[in-house]
C-alpha cells in the first residue's frame, strides 16, 4: 500500500514536470527567422503595442501626436501601457508566449536583447532600415555611424530601434566634437560662505583647507551660533555614500581621481593610453581612504553617510545644519539658506605627501544610446507598416513633442530663428495648475526617442535648469578635469562576455562598496587587509575576467570608430 | 511585596511597554501631518511640526481611491467568507480519525506548504483556467492555507470532545447536524482567528491583484501604490535634469505615512471587535497540538 502511493505520487510528480516543461517551451515558438531578409507582408494594419508610460500619463489613446502619427503611417494601435510593475508583466507576457506586436518603452537590457532576439521572439530590424522604409532614421545613422554601432549586435543584428537623449554642453555653445555629457561631473560641491565669512577663513583649496574650515564649523557649533539652532546641530559636512549626485566621491579628486557611480561598471576608468583599469584596487585608493577614515573619525564627516536617504539628506541642509555637502543644485539642497552657500571647487591633496597639488576630476560617460525601448516581435506579420510609422519618430519636431508634449500645450511658439519655445513654469501653473515638469510628465511618450545634441541649436532650446547645470558644468567643474577620456557607455559586448558582467559585476560592485565604506568608518587597510581585498575581488568576484571583457569591447569599440 | 507595591510595579512596566509600542504608532499619524523634512531632521516629538495636510489632501483628491476601498472591502469579505469555508470544510474531514487515505491527503496538503511553482507557472495556470482579470484569481489560487487548516483540525481532535460527537450521533443527529450543529458552535474562537488571518490577509494583499487583475478592480493598497509610484517617479525625474526634486519629493515622503494611515485604520477599527476572541481560540489550537 505504501509502496504503491510512492509509486503513484513520483508519477504524478514526474508527468507534473514533464508539463511544466512543455509549457516553458511554448513561448519561444517562432515563427519568422531572423536570417536578414525583409518580410514584404504589408496587410497588417492594426497592431497590439504593450509598454511603458509616465506615472503622469493618462494612456496612449487618445493622444494628439500619436494619432497624428498613426494617421499618416495608415495604421491603428491599440495600445496597453502602463506605469509600473511592467517587467514583471513583459516577463510573464513572454513566457507565456501571450505577448503583443511590439514593446515600446520597456527598457530591455542588452542582455535581455540579446537572449529574446536569439531565441526568434525579437525580429533583427537590420534588413528593414533602408531610406525607403526608415527614410528618417537612415538619415540619422548615415550622419552618426557611432549610432548605429552601438545598437548592433555582435553578429550585426539590430534588435530594437535606438533611443537616446544627448544633452552635452554643445546646446550651450560648445562645438560639437568637444561637448560633454551633463552626467560628466554628476556631484557639484557646496560650502556654507557665510560661515567661512563669520570665522574669517577664505574659501579652501585644499583638503587640508578644507579639513581645517570643517573642525571650525564643528568646534563653533556653526549652526547654533549662526543659524540659532539647537545646540550640538551643527554637521560639518553630510552626504551620501557613492550616491549618484550627492556622494562623497568628488572630494577624492585630491588623489587624483573621482569614482563615481557609473553605468558600465563602477570604479571602472579607462586611461589615456587606452587601457582599462579598476580604480579600487590602486594605491591612491587606498591612501585617499585611510585619510578620509581621519576626517570620520574626528566627526567630521556625518556618521549617518552610509545609511541616510537623498530625502534625510535634504532635511538636514534645508535646517541650516550643514556646512558642507554635495547636490547639482544649491537651490535645490540647501533651500532657505541658498543664498549663504557657494560652490566648492575640486580640491588638491594633503601637503607632505605625493598627493600635495594633485586634483582631478575623473568624468563619466553621459547616457547610453539603448535599442531596448522599441522591439518588434515575431507576432508582429508586417513590420514594415510599423516600422514606417516609427520612422516620423526620428524627426526633431516630432521627437521634441513626445518627449515633452504638443506644440500648442506645451511648446508655445517659434522664435526668429525657428526654434521652438517652451512653456514657462509661471505660464503652466496659470493654465494647467501644474509646474511645467508635471505637464512634461503628463504628455511624455516613452518609447524610441533619439533627441540628438544638434537639435538643442536646430529646433529647440534646452530647459533652463539644464542651461544652468551645463553652464555650472562647463565652467566650475571642467576646468578641474586634465584627462577627458572615459570609458564609452555604447561599448558593445558579445553574448559570452554579458555573460560574464551578468555573472561577476553586481559581486564585484558590492564587495568593493562594502569594503570602502568599512574603511572609510574603522581605518584604512593594513597591508595584509588590502591584499586580502585585492584577492578577494580577483578570485572571488572575477576581477580579471571582468578587466578582459571590458578591455576586448573597447578595443573593438575603437578599432570601429 | 504587599499587594499595592506589586500593582503599582505592574502598573509602571506596563505603561513604559505600552508607550514602546504605541509611540511608533502615534509617531506615524504625527507624522502625516508634518513637513517631513522636519520630520527627518528630527524636530517631531509629540506634536506635527510644520503642520499640513498636503498628503491626505493628495490621497483623497485621487479618483481611485473610493473604489479602491470598496474593492477592498468587497475582496476581503468574499475572500474571508471563502476561506474559512474551505478551511472548515477540508479541516474537519482531515480531524475524522476514520477517513479513509487520511495519510496520504495529510502528505498531499503538506506538499504544497513546501513546494510552489513559482511566479510564472502560477500566472499560466491562472490564465489557462480562465480567471485572469477575474476577482476568483484572488482567492482560487490560495484557496486553503494549509499551515491554518492543519491549526484548525488540531482544535477539532483535541478540544472538541469525540464523547459530545458520540453522544449528538445516539441522539439521532446524522454526520452534518453534528457538523453544523455542535461542531460550529463549539469552534467559534477557533472561526475569530481564521477569520482575522484572513481578513488581514486579503486586505493587506496586493502583489496577487497587481499580477492577475490587470489593472481593473485595483483594491486600496494597490490604489495607494500607485499614487506614491507616481509622486516618487515624478520626483525622480525631476532629481535627473528638470529641477524642483527638493518639493516633489517632499509630497512622496508625505504620502508614505499618510498612505500607511489610510490602509491601516479600516483595520485598527474592525481589529477590537473580533480581538477578545482571538486569544483563546489561537492558543486553544496550539497549545494542546
Amino acid at each position: 500500500m505504501k509502496n504503491t502511493f510512492k509509486r503513484t505520487l513520483t508519477l504524478v510528480l514526474a508527468s507534473a514536470m514533464l508539463v511544466t516543461l512543455l509549457a516553458g517551451c511554448g513561448g519561444g515558438l517562432a515563427n519568422n527567422v531572423n536570417d536578414g531578409t525583409i518580410n514584404p507582408n504589408t496587410d497588417q494594419t492594426e497592431f497590439d503595442i504593450m509598454g511603458g508610460m509616465s506615472a503622469l500619463s493618462k494612456g496612449y489613446d487618445n493622444h494628439e501626436v500619436l494619432d497624428a502619427l498613426q494617421a499618416s503611417a495608415g495604421i491603428k494601435i491599440n495600445w496597453e501601457t502602463m506605469s509600473d510593475s511592467l517587467a514583471e508583466q513583459v516577463n510573464i507576457r513572454i513566457t507565456g508566449g501571450q505577448y503583443p506586436d511590439a514593446f515600446m518603452g520597456v527598457g530591455f537590457s542588452n542582455y535581455d536583447l540579446a537572449r529574446y532576439g536569439d531565441d526568434g521572439t525579437f525580429l533583427d530590424l537590420s534588413p528593414y532600415f533602408t531610406p525607403e522604409i526608415m527614410p528618417n532614421l537612415c538619415a540619422i545613422l548615415e550622419e552618426h555611424p557611432e549610432i548605429r554601432a552601438a545598437i548592433t549586435q555582435e553578429d550585426g543584428k539590430i534588435y530594437g530601434l535606438p533611443s537616446g537623449e544627448q544633452m552635452t554642453t554643445a546646446g550651450i555653445g560648445a562645438p560639437m566634437d568637444e561637448a560633454f555629457s551633463i552626467f560628466s561631473v554628476p556631484q557639484y560641491s557646496m560650502i556654507n560662505k557665510a560661515w567661512l565669512d563669520d570665522l574669517g577663513l577664505e574659501i579652501p583649496a585644499s583638503l587640508d583647507e578644507l579639513h581645517d574650515a570643517l573642525k571650525a564649523f564643528k568646534d563653533n557649533d556653526m549652526s547654533a551660533k549662526y543659524y540659532g539652532n539647537a545646540p550640538g546641530s551643527t554637521l560639518p559636512m553630510t552626504t551620501g555614500f557613492d550616491e549618484w549626485c550627492w556622494g562623497q566621491n568628488i572630494f577624492y579628486s585630491g588623489f587624483g581621481f573621482t569614482n563615481w557611480p557609473n553605468d558600465v561598471c563602477n570604479d571602472l576608468v579607462l586611461r589615456s593610453d587606452g587601457q582599462v583599469q579598476f580604480i579600487c584596487t590602486t594605491d591612491a585608493y587606498r591612501d585617499c581612504l585611510s585619510y578620509f577614515h581621519d576626517w570620520y573619525a574626528e566627526g567630521l564627516m556625518d556618521v549617518e553617510m552610509f545609511s541616510q536617504s537623498d530625502s534625510q539628506l535634504i532635511a538636514k541642509c534645508q535646517q541650516g545644519y550643514v556646512g558642507v555637502s554635495t547636490w547639482w543644485y544649491i537651490e535645490e539642497l540647501m533651500g532657505d539658506y541658498a543664498s549663504d552657500y557657494v560652490f566648492l571647487p575640486p580640491l588638491t591633496g594633503p601637503k607632505g605627501t605625493q598627493y600635495e597639488g594633485v586634483c582631478d576630476v575623473t568624468i563619466r560617460p553621459g547616457s547610453a544610446i539603448s535599442s531596448g525601448q522599441l522591439c518588434i516581435t515575431n507576432k508582429c506579420q508586417s513590420p514594415i507598416n510599423l516600422l514606417k510609422f516609427y520612422d516620423q519618430w526620428y524627426d526633431g519636431e516630432t521627437v521634441m513633442q513626445l518627449q515633452y508634449g504638443p506644440i500648442g500645450v506645451f511648446f508655445t511658439g517659434q522664435d526668429e530663428k525657428g526654434m521652438w519655445l517652451s512653456i514657462t513654469d509661471d505660464e503652466a501653473r496659470a493654465q494647467y495648475n501644474k509646474s511645467a515638469g508635471e505637464l512634461r510628465n503628463v504628455y511624455e511618450t516613452y518609447g524610441p526617442k533619439l533627441i540628438l545634441a544638434e537639435y538643442y541649436n536646430e529646433v529647440f532650446y534646452m530647459e533652463d535648469r539644464a542651461i544652468e547645470r551645463l553652464t555650472d558644468l562647463d565652467q566650475s567643474w571642467m576646468p578641474y578635469v586634465k584627462d577627458t577620456t572615459f570609458y564609452p557607455v555604447d561599448c558593445v559586448f558579445t553574448g559570452m562576455e554579458m555573460e560574464t558582467i551578468d555573472w561577476h559585476k553586481s559581486d564585484f560592485e558590492t564587495a568593493v562598496r562594502e569594503q570602502e565604506g568599512l574603511w572609510l568608518r574603522d581605518g584604512g587597510p593594513t597591508d595584509a587587509e588590502w591584499e586580502s581585498y585585492k584577492d578577494y575581488l580577483t578570485n572571488k568576484c572575477g576581477m580579471n575576467d571582468l578587466l578582459e571583457v571590458y578591455q576586448d569591447a573597447y578595443e573593438r569599440y575603437a578599432a570601429a570608430q | 511585596m504587599s499587594d499595592r507595591t506589586s500593582d503599582i510595579v505592574m502598573v509602571v512596566i506596563c505603561s513604559i511597554v505600552l508607550l514602546i509600542v504605541a509611540y511608533p504608532l502615534y509617531y506615524v499619524v504625527v507624522a502625516s501631518f508634518s513637513d517631513p523634512y522636519e520630520v527627518y531632521a528630527g524636530k517631531t516629538f509629540l506634536f506635527p511640526s510644520g503642520f499640513t495636510l498636503d498628503g491626505y489632501k493628495s490621497v483623497f483628491l485621487n479618483d481611485g481611491i473610493v473604489s479602491g476601498f470598496l474593492n477592498s472591502v468587497k475582496y476581503t469579505v468574499i475572500g474571508t467568507i471563502f476561506s474559512v469555508v474551505m478551511l472548515y470544510i477540508t479541516a474537519y474531514p482531515m480531524a475524522q480519525k476514520d477517513l479513509p487515505g487520511r495519510k496520504a491527503l495529510s502528505i498531499f496538503f503538506l506538499i504544497t506548504m513546501y513546494f510552489g511553482g513559482g511566479l510564472v507557472p502560477t500566472y499560466l495556470v491562472v490564465k489557462q483556467t480562465g480567471l485572469v482579470g477575474s476577482m476568483w484569481s484572488l482567492f482560487l489560487p490560495g484557496g486553503v492555507g494549509v499551515g491554518n487548516m492543519i491549526i484548525v483540525r488540531n482544535y477539532f481532535q483535541n478540544s472538541i470532545p469525540h464523547d459530545l460527537i458520540e453522544a449528538s450521533e445516539i441522539d439521532g443527529c446524522s454526520k452534518l447536524r453534528t457538523f453544523f450543529s455542535v461542531v460550529i458552535p463549539l469552534s467559534m474562537p477557533i472561526m475569530a482567528v481564521m477569520v482575522v488571518f484572513s481578513m488581514v490577509a486579503y486586505w493587506n494583499d496586493w502583489f496577487t491583484a497587481l499580477i492577475y487583475l490587470g489593472g481593473k478592480g485595483s483594491p486600496l493598497p494597490l490604489v495607494m501604490r500607485n499614487i506614491l509610484i507616481k509622486s516618487s517617479a515624478t520626483a525622480s525625474q525631476a532629481a535627473t535634469i528638470s529641477g524642483g526634486y527638493a518639493e516633489l519629493n517632499k509630497l512622496t515622503e508625505l504620502l508614505k505615512f499618510c498612505s500607511m494611515i489610510v490602509a491601516a485604520l479600516p483595520m485598527l477599527i474592525v481589529y477590537p471587535f473580533v480581538q477578545k476572541y482571538f486569544e483563546k481560540g489561537f492558543m486553544a489550537g496550539a497549545v494542546k497540538g
